[in-house]
């Protein structure tokens, strides 16, 4: 068939006036798009500059009483409780222990990457465990009706409650030479964490392709597992990508929390834990380790950023925002 | 395709679909249709909203399954058909997947089928030369006009080249200038590539101009009313046809058969 073809012309005029209508909206589009990055970091600069008055302000106003002419403030302002922040960032650069080689900067910096990868563990199982939960629930419909009560039900559990528990099932695992590790306790729990956006993004995901983008897969005889793959996992990218944020954010959480609560050593978690009870002698250095602990979510949150805009590179900008 | 030339192309008999038989929200959506499909015709399938024509359709795709009555597609049963390909479908929405590049979108059939990369592209790159955009194979559907969305969906419905298309009013969300455009390239897409065309339409203007034969429908249930044969000709000038006597007289005979159906009104058709 389609043996005498034409030659492309004045017919297909309008086609391309058209297409270059769009082309220069697009160019439109990326010029908009520049212009809120912009915006963006301005914004950012700006949450900081006013982040910095407002603790300063109302320290100042506040001063080491707590009282402003002659009222209590709601909050403490002295320094015990609200630190000069230029004592914190100086407190980075002070050796953690008198005498000895390593900074405050050094140890958030190692606590930071220990529980980062704690952290990175637990997303990534977490993650796995999301995507397969929301596969079978998406394939059977019977499955999403039965499990998704004990999806929900698993999130209002407290980490704490489940915390020594989890510890304790982790370190009796011995199949083989593979032996159950305190720091993979830490990892489950994070998993516990993030496996919940994850499954709930992706199912509603795989759930979105429109019936006539699935009756077109079954005009073609798609297989389920054809659709699934060409079809509904890229249609599902769009919603899996603010889940993702959400999970990062709660496998960082996940790990902090089961840090502490199973007492394990060498994260931000057991950190915060220490630098709390030297805070009488020193209130600015449990900052250094909130900061510390703050910077791991901004990073993840970030990591996120750059996957979504790899992702997404080739949508439409406006769809989902 | 397979068949002889002599066998219908689409047979559909005695053929009703019932949704909820027996619940209190029970719908007649069609009742005993017969109709028989030539190879090589254009026909429309036109009535009021919910008389069932995309339902008729749908069965024809084995998209759904009907309640009773037999479906011949291309010589075997429907859901044969569809399973060997025998058609190509083209809804309202072109339903392009926006992950895709046009080439892609082209390519999806002929990925399912596994055939290779190469000769994918050369059958992607012939079809957009026959829809008129040979150069907007790396493009996004995002970056097109709703024609040329649409014209890449038809593209996509040829890819295989089925001897049968069914179009779910293809052209219904594209404005007037272009569809009467779009209508005028797909007269000439079919009588390039000979396929037998089913076409559901709101509209009479567009079922005359396009079609050999015009399927009028009655609403609740479903039922065909009227067969209207037309014969405009080689259709080369659009325009002069869509002013000629025979178009405006074809018009009213349609108009008068959808009255008929619906007892006095026509609720749901355009005039346009």
């Amino acid at each position: 068939m389609a043996a005498h073809v034409p030659p492309a012309l004045p017919r297909a005029d309008d086609a391309v006036r058209s297409g270059a209508a769009a082309l220069a909206a697009a160019a439109d589009a990326t010029r908009a798009r520049r212009r809120r990055q912009m915006r963006d970091v301005g914004l950012g600069v700006l949450g900081v500059a006013l982040f910095v008055i407002a603790w300063q302000g109302i320290k100042a106003l506040g001063g080491a009483d707590s009282t402003v002419f002659g009222w209590r403030m709601p909050i403490s302002t002295d320094d015990a409780s609200m630190p000069h922040l230029w004592t914190v960032l100086r407190r980075f650069a002070e050796p953690e222990v008198r005498g000895n080689g390593r900074t405050v900067f050094a140890a958030v910096g190692s606590g930071m990457w220990f529980s980062f990868r704690l952290a990175i563990a637990g997303f990534v199982i977490g993650v796995v465990i999301g995507l397969l939960l929301a596969v079978v629930m998406q394939r059977f419909t019977i499955l999403e009706r039965a499990w998704s009560p004990y999806v929900v039900l698993s999130q209002t559990v407290p980490l704490i409650a489940l915390a020594p528990l989890i510890v304790g099932l982790v370190g009796q695992i011995r199949i083989g030479g593979f032996q159950g590790r305190p720091w993979m306790s830490v990892a489950a729990m994070s998993a516990y964490l993030s496996f919940f956006p994850v499954a709930v993004g992706a199912l509603r995901g795989l759930q979105s392709p429109k019936p006539h983008s699935l009756e077109l897969m079954h005009s073609y005889a798609a297989s389920s597992w054809q659709t699934l793959l060409k079809l509904r996992f890229p249609a599902a990218v769009a919603y899996l990508l603010p889940a993702l944020k959400l999970a990062a954010a709660a496998s960082i959480v996940g790990a902090i929390v089961a840090e502490i609560s199973s007492g394990m050593a060498g994260g931000i978690g057991r950190l915060i834990l220490d630098y709390f009870q030297k805070a009488t002698g020193d209130p600015a250095r449990v900052f250094t380790a909130f900061l510390g602990a703050a910077a791991l979510g901004l990073i993840v949150a970030a990591l996120i950023a750059l996957l979504e805009k790899f992702l997404l590179r080739n949508r439409p900008k406006t769809e989902l925002a | 395709m397979n068949a002889s030339p002599s066998a219908a192309a689409v047979d559909v008999s005695g053929v009703s679909k019932i949704f909820n038989p027996g619940r209190a929200n029970q719908v007649d959506a069609l009742l005993d249709v017969n109709l028989t499909v030539t190879p090589g015709s254009f026909v429309s399938l036109i009535g009021p909203s919910g008389c069932g024509k995309s339902t008729l359709l749908r069965l024809i795709g084995d998209l759904t399954s009907s309640s009773s009555g037999t479906i011949t597609v291309n010589g075997k049963d429907a859901a044969h058909a569809r399973k060997d390909q025998d058609y190509g479908m083209a809804f309202q929405q072109a339903g392009l997947f926006e992950w895709r590049k046009v080439h892609r979108n082209i390519e999806l059939p002929l990925e399912l089928r596994g055939w290779d990369k190469a000769k994918r592209r050369a059958r992607s790159e012939e079809l957009l030369r026959l829809v008129q955009l040979p150069t907007f194979g790396d493009h996004y559907p995002w970056e097109l006009s709703g024609g040329m969305q649409q014209r890449i969906a038809i593209a996509r419905a040829l890819a295989i080249d089925p001897p049968l298309l069914l179009m779910d009013e293809p052209f219904g969300a594209l404005d007037e200038m272009t569809r009467e455009h779009m209508q005028a390239e797909l007269l000439r897409i079919c009588a390039q590539t000979r396929k037998t065309v089913i076409f559901v339409t709101h509209s009479i203007p567009e079922a005359v101009f396009l079609s050999n034969q015009v399927v009028v429908m009655s609403a609740r249930p479903g039922r065909i009313t009227h067969v209207i044969d037309v014969d405009l000709g080689e259709r080369t000038n659009p325009d002069e046809v869509r002013e000629s006597a025979e178009f405006f007289k074809k018009i009213t005979e349609v108009r008068e058969a959808l009255r008929g159906a619906e007892g006095g009104h026509h609720f749901g058709v355009d005039d346009r």
